[in-house]
């Protein structure tokens, strides 16, 4: 309970009163009349009523200043929103869709409204994930000094979530300035609250984290709503830490459309949450107390209703979204490289290894860009950087504010960057992702939700981070030190996955991915940071643009597409064939997977009319099967042969060196299949 | 004895119904039923001895009927009132806000300077939280319908039997 009244039914001005009671009325009209869209198959087919959460709502958006704060929403959140000043008809615009809708153009789901220009973040459906980019966000505010607070805000079942935990335990250990929300509402769905935690107050569960304050306030009531949320505020203010406002809620309707809360609510219980109604007590008090007459509060009411009329009518008539505008925003346009168009360089010096090549990138971008951040597990201890040693020397040279290290929790590295670069499109942000990529799962979630808030939002917040990955095998590292994951990452529009194999193609695309707007996933074949064969020349201000594939041997018998630690085999390979004057074979470095260049596959497979797909991840289900697929489709007559592919057994990657070596790729499986091959 | 009301609302079963009994034990016609549902200040300042039915509700609430009221009793001066409270809880259902609202009600009334009477022990009760609870005792009577109703009639018959003593 906050320790202020500040705001209370004998003493806060009519004015005051009113404009709540508006808002209130206008919130709850909408909530009361979404079902009716979907039932006109006009639309809203999701809808989350907040109906029983309308104190802290209020009282959420009212402490909202949307100059200095951030606000992260949820789908119950309808009057948070109406309440930080999204208008009705901007409600219903989101409701049904509409391509003039301010949190996307319809591209995300009803009831989740947002307004990016404003700091009313478009949040995920994915319960609970947002605190990752509230702490995020709250990292930058401070690393600005920047006034102002990040407010979270979800549903007390959904703290059960991971990644929650990690949020907040991030913000305290930070001392980040955020207000986590937790709408308790007794149920996540049908699910009562008591199968989630083991205190009936999730909030408490948080306890003895330090640098983190519990409120606990009735969300029912609106002025133990606003006194919780304004003493909230002021609290992070002035000691810089977060802290957690737990609100009492009921929720008088069902989940949502999709639920049917008699199943499993008894009539006395059904009963009682109306009777609890919270604007009904917030009308009673104003009576009671002779604040408003029955008029006055009549002649509120007819106001809302009209203009929740007037809404309904802008909102109908506004346009669709455009079915041929699918692909726009898909993922931003890359930085152009003016020198260096196609990634090709004539340099020539001495050679430098892969991981010198990552080092002083990355180096040089920092000195460049002073808005650029990287963290990860393990990246900075005194003389430590990184566990490859590839963020050797950065903190030194650029701060502990600029380069620092990560709790063990992916999840945080992913969500954090996502939060942190929505404070100013100008930052860049580099993250360790994991420590190898086989840590990188518990990312996974991150990760996705990353991949579509570019296209989600309509271009509104593009998340401008590199995410580096120390990939792959070779170097008898077992099952969890092995893993080349970029036949999963692929999968997902709206994030670039690149994997160079040599010195310069690394630092080239390691450039052009910190200059770029996106997300970039940059996989390093670690098992090529210090090998001789993949050290090159590096001009000092190389670029390699996303799409651009390299030939890395010339030929004209058969091509090899490939990429990561198989390319340095493939050229040996070709190398070998060349000087034994067997066969002349084509090696094409892809670099980039996605983008994938296409053109350079469509060139080379028109030269030799043979194509063996190499990598080192499995066969089944491996990136090459989109090459090889797409081959099929596109130069089908070009070829004169099968499309032939060699990776790794379907197994996981063992051990011990011989079980390693019988499962991943090497020269002798490549050669005999260009030998099979050739014979076509 | 003197001018003495139990205000309860009326709307509830489980606080009426100990509200009944409380009566009877005095005997009926020393108290008046006063509902909590539409209790004004003026109808709450006409006694000096009162006994007030507050349950708890949704961890650790007061329920509607006290909850607004309280913007009134926070201004109002008790200097020379003697009350009561006797609460409703459910000690399993709600160990860590077991008889909450009874303790919030305490506060409010206290620091208007009503003097509280009709402590119980907390003996007998297995719970882990409550705001009801000073030291060894609740700040009135404890009753849990859900979970150890047996004990309702004679709770209530001791309690009484102690009020009688405080009230004049
Ligand atoms: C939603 C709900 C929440 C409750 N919360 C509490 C609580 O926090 N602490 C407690 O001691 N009892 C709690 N109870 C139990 C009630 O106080 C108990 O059922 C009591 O008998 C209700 O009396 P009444 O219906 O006369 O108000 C709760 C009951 C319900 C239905
Ligand atoms: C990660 C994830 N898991 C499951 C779901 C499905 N889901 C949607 S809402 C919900 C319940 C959340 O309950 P709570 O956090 O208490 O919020 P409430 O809806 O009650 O306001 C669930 C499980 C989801 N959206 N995201």
């Amino acid at each position: 309970m906050a320790e202020k009244k500040q705001y209370s039914i004998k003493h806060t001005d009519k004015e005051t009163l009113a404009r709540w009671l508006k808002l209130m009325l206008v919130g709850r009209a909408i909530d009361d009349r979404a079902p009716n869209y979907l039932k006109q198959a006009i639309g809203w087919s999701y809808h989350a009523p907040y109906a029983g959460h309308d104190g802290i709502q209020l009282a959420i958006g009212q402490v909202f200043d949307r100059e200095n704060d951030h606000l992260f929403p949820y789908y119950r959140d309808m009057l948070t929103a109406h309440s930080a000043g999204i208008t009705a008809e901007e409600l219903i615009l989101n409701g049904i869709s509409k391509d003039t809708d301010v949190a996307g153009g319809g591209r995300h789901m009803s009831n989740h409204f947002a307004k990016p220009e404003w700091n009313i973040h478009n949040t995920s459906s994915c319960t609970g994930n947002h605190t990752q980019h509230a702490a995020g966000l709250a990292r930058a505010l401070k690393k600005y000094k920047f006034p102002g607070v990040v407010i979270s805000s979800q549903g007390e079942s959904s703290v059960s979530e991971g990644y929650v935990y990690e949020a907040i335990n991030g913000a305290s250990n930070e001392r980040l300035p955020v207000i986590f929300v937790f709408q308790d509402n007794g149920y996540g769905i049908s699910v009562p609250k008591a199968d989630q935690t083991a205190n009936r107050k999730v909030a408490d569960n948080f306890s003895g984290f330090k640098y983190l304050k519990i409120y606990h306030c009735n969300g029912k009531d609106v002025f133990d709503s606003m006194n919780t949320m304004a003493e909230a505020k002021q609290y992070v203010i002035d000691h810089e830490t977060p802290v957690i406002v737990q609100a009492n809620c009921i929720r008088i309707h069902s989940h949502s459309n999709s639920d049917r809360h008699e199943l499993y609510r008894d009539d006395y219980e059904l009963n009682y949450v109306q009777e609890y109604d919270p604007l009904a007590k917030f009308r009673r008090l104003l009576l009671r107390y002779e604040r408003f007459t029955e008029e006055e509060i009549e002649a509120l009411e007819n106001e809302a209703k009209e203009e929740v009329k007037a809404a309904h009518k802008a909102a109908m008539s506004a346009p669709d979204p455009d079915p041929d505008s699918i692909h726009d925003f898909v993922v931003p346009e890359p930085y152009i490289s003016e020198k260096y168009p196609e990634g090709l360089h004539q340099h020539e010096g001495e050679p430098k290894k892969l991981i010198e090549a990552l080092n002083e990138t990355l180096k040089a971008e920092f000195r460049h860009n002073p808005d650029t951040y990287i963290w990860g597990q393990d990246i900075a201890y005194k003389e430590k950087g990184g566990i490859f040693n590839v963020t050797k020397g950065m903190q030194q040279e650029f701060g502990k504010e600029r380069v620092f290290n990560a709790p063990i929790a992916e999840d945080y590295i992913v969500g954090t960057a996502n939060g942190m670069s929505r404070f100013n499109d100008k930052l860049r942000i580099v993250v360790e992702g994991a420590e190898f990529a086989d840590y990188f799962w518990p990312a996974m979630e991150q990760l996705v939700e990353t991949s579509h808030d570019y296209w989600r939002t309509k271009g509104q917040f593009s998340p401008n981070i590199t995410i580096r990955l120390a990939s792959g095998g070779y170097i008898g590292g077992g099952l969890y030190h092995s893993q080349t994951i970029e036949g999963a990452l692929t999968t997902f529009p709206g994030i670039r996955v690149v994997y160079p194999s040599y010195a310069d193609d690394a630092a080239g695309l390691l450039r052009t991915s910190i200059r770029s707007r996106g997300t970039t996933l940059f996989l390093e074949p670690k098992a090529l940071y210090n090998a001789p064969k993949t050290a090159t020349p590096i001009p000092d201000d190389f670029e390699v643009p996303f799409g651009k594939a390299r030939i890395r041997r010339e030929g004209t018998d058969l091509s090899i597409i490939t990429y990561g630690n198989t390319t340095p085999m493939c050229v040996e390979l070709a190398d070998q064939f060349r000087e034994e004057g067997k066969a002349e074979l084509e090696v094409l470095d892809l670099r980039s997977l996605s983008p994938l260049d296409t053109e350079a596959i469509l060139r080379t497979v028109k030269k030799t009319g043979k194509v063996l797909v190499v990598h080192e991840d499995k066969v089944f289900g491996g990136f090459g099967g989109e090459v090889a697929a797409w081959i099929m489709e596109e130069a089908f007559e070009y070829l004169d042969g099968p499309v032939k592919r060699v990776g790794s057994a379907f197994t996981p990657v063992g051990f011990s060196r011989i079980l390693e070596k019988a499962i991943l790729p090497d020269i002798k499986r490549i050669e005999s299949a260009v030998s099979e091959l050739l014979k076509y | 004895m003197k001018k003495t009301a139990i205000i309860y609302s009326f709307n509830t079963k489980k606080t009426a119904k100990i509200a009944e009994r409380i009566k009877e034990a005095f005997n009926d016609d020393q108290v008046e039923m006063v509902n909590a549902e539409d209790i004004t200040e003026e109808k709450f300042l006409a006694y000096d001895q009162i006994i007030m039915g507050v349950s708890t509700w949704f961890d650790g609430e007061l329920p509607n009927h006290w909850d607004e009221f309280v913007p009134a009793l926070e201004e109002m001066d008790l200097k020379g009132k003697k009350i009561a409270l006797f609460g409703l809880g459910d000690q399993v259902g709600y160990p860590e806000n077991f008889l909450d609202g009874l303790g919030i009600m305490a506060e409010v009334l206290e620091a208007q300077g009503a003097e509280l009477v009709g402590f119980t022990p907390v003996e007998g009760y297995t719970f882990e939280r409550s705001r009801a609870r000073r030291g060894d005792e609740f700040l009135g009577l404890a009753i849990d319908y859900e979970n150890q109703g047996s004990m309702n009639k004679e709770r209530v018959a001791a309690w009484v039997d102690q009020l009688r003593k405080s009230f004049n």
